[in-house]
């Protein structure tokens, strides 16, 4: 147990990676937002403004989902940590990371609305779709996005260290055959119509509970393949 | 009561697609003494130190770390450090975030230590360890091994790029802390002459296979250099096995696989043929890599006269 503390305070010693440059992305994205407003306004744009700038943070995800494992997973054997300990420590840092943010965000979303959308009547935070929820779901809603953004990097990083090119081709192939058979399913039984209809009937919740499965298998997935990848 | 063995294996073999980087590999290693893991280069050492250190799994057979398999076991991992000669760090380490990392796995961590060394090496510790020169990239790996006093400590060709300067620092400070920290450490070199001296048993593996596991001064004493006079020296080694020879106009040196004794010797001193020893490393490369390249040796060398 106390080793898998350890490698979350090992994957913490560049505090930049996991805390300083997810903030300094969102912060930025953020100012950058406010500005546009503040430039609309000012030429008399009125009506409700929305920005998809919340997100951005969690794109970084990805890349963090695949740096913490190529970079550091060679050098966390070279520290004689099995693999099950330093999975464990970075998914659970991750994780903390993670719900810290979402929580941010769900606090960042009540002052928006108090504050009338920072003055501007616009919406950052909490966009009507996520904030008509109450804040389980939203908190959960955002946690989701990011473990999942998290997971697919990492997973693409574990099939790659443990299969090298060969299992990253094998992989994106699969993917392919995978995405172009459910776009042939649809399109040959002629029913695009109804998976759009059937689209816009999601809710935050379902995306969450449904985005939360997807999570779960792909760190199943990864822990496995993981668990006899070498360095 | 017998000590229970640091290190054991048996009949461990790995395959990489065509390539056999162990075959049938069977070995005791005794706790507190240095080994030399020796071979050329793709012989099968790190393989061999991968598995050991559980960051690699065998195809076939076992490997034991103080009685227990080390893969994914972390109270075996922990008493074992493995720095690999082609160690990969995070992208954006600085030299003291790698030593700060190591601190918080190794237990018997020191880090004055640590703080000796890296003066000595004259290591930058601010510097990030991707821009660091072969040298001191080795000299990161050398401090990590040292300062962490594993009770199993591997050096994987710890001398790359290290200046001759550096290089003795590392093998005097070894020398210095094993004798007051005994533990078992395993060397894996193909520059067998430098670290000749440090050896306490040298296992030679090639292709895979161990073909030396003997005691280091054991060793040295089955060969011995015959010099003098070619006729005299054919008469004297008689059938005994020969493992190299050099000839000079009417004078010969050859090297023949033999214990002598004080009789031997003796008469080897009547007929004016002198005795030397045989280098661990001429042993080694001479008797050892028997294969394709000591033969084409020979072949030459019968060629050339």
């Amino acid at each position: 147990m106390n080793r898998v503390i350890k490698v979350a305070r090992m994957q913490l010693i560049n505090k930049g990676t996991f805390i300083g440059i997810p903030l300094i992305i969102l912060g930025a994205s953020f100012l950058f937002t406010m500005a546009i407003w503040w430039l609309v306004r000012r030429n008399g744009g009125d009506g409700a403004m929305y920005s998809g700038g919340a997100q951005a943070p969690m794109w970084y995800f990805l890349a963090l989902g695949i740096q913490s494992l190529t970079l550091t997973f060679p050098f966390s054997m070279a520290m004689s940590i099995s693999r099950r300990t330093f999975y464990l420590g970075t998914v659970a840092l991750f994780s903390v990371c993670a719900l810290a943010l979402s929580v941010f965000y769900y606090l960042m979303g009540l002052l928006e609305v108090a504050t009338d959308g920072w003055g501007m009547g616009g919406q950052f935070f909490a966009l009507q779709w996520i904030a008509d929820n109450n804040w389980l779901v939203q908190i959960l809603f955002y946690f989701v996005l990011m473990v999942l953004l998290f997971m697919i990097g990492f997973l693409a990083a574990t099939i790659y260290m443990r299969w090298r090119t060969t299992g990253m081709v094998a992989f994106f192939i699969c993917l392919g055959v995978l995405v172009l058979g459910i776009i042939a399913l649809i399109t040959l039984t002629n029913s695009w119509g109804e998976f759009w209809s059937w689209a816009l009937t999601w809710t935050a919740a379902g995306v969450t509970l449904w985005g939360g499965i997807v999570a779960l298998l792909m760190a199943g997935g990864s822990y496995l393949t993981l668990r006899k990848a070498t360095a | 009561m017998p000590r229970t063995t640091a290190i054991a294996t048996r009949e461990l073999s790995k395959t990489y697609k065509d390539v056999k980087a162990l075959d049938n590999v069977t070995l005791d290693l005794e706790p507190d003494r240095i080994y030399g893991l020796l071979g050329r280069n793709g012989a099968g050492k790190t393989t061999l130190m991968s598995i050991l250190t559980g960051q690699n799994y065998a195809d076939h057979g076992t490997a034991e770390i103080f009685g227990h398999a080390p893969f994914e076991h972390d109270p075996t991992l922990s008493r074992i450090c493995f720095i690999r000669e082609s160690q990969k760090y995070p992208d954006d380490f600085k030299v003291h975030q790698a030593f700060e990392s190591a601190a918080l796995f190794f237990e018997n961590w020191d880090e004055d230590l640590a703080q000796e060394l890296v003066e000595a090496f004259a290591l930058p510790i601010n510097r990030r360890i991707k821009k660091l020169s072969r040298g001191q990239l080795s000299a990161v790996g050398v401090i990590i091994g040292m300062a962490s006093r594993a009770d199993i400590t591997f050096f994987d060709e710890p001398y790359l790029g290290l200046d001759a300067v550096a290089r003795q620092i590392f093998y005097d400070r070894l020398v210095e802390d094993f004798a007051e920290y005994p533990r078992t450490i395993v060397l894996s070199s193909h520059l067998i002459d430098e670290v000749a001296n440090l050896l306490e048993h040298v296992i030679v593996i090639d292709k895979g296979q161990i073909v030396i596991d003997s005691d280091a001064e054991e060793l040295r004493g089955t060969a011995v250099t015959v010099t003098g006079d070619a006729a005299k020296v054919q008469e004297f080694i008689g059938a005994a096995q020969v493992l190299h020879r050099d000839a000079l106009g009417a004078l010969a040196s050859v090297t023949i696989k033999a214990k002598l004794d004080a009789d031997q010797r003796e008469q080897a001193k009547l007929m004016g043929l002198d005795l030397s020893p045989v280098s661990l490393q001429q042993l080694v490369v001479r008797s050892a890599l028997s294969g394709t390249t000591a033969q084409r040796t020979e072949e030459r060398t019968e060629a050339r006269k």
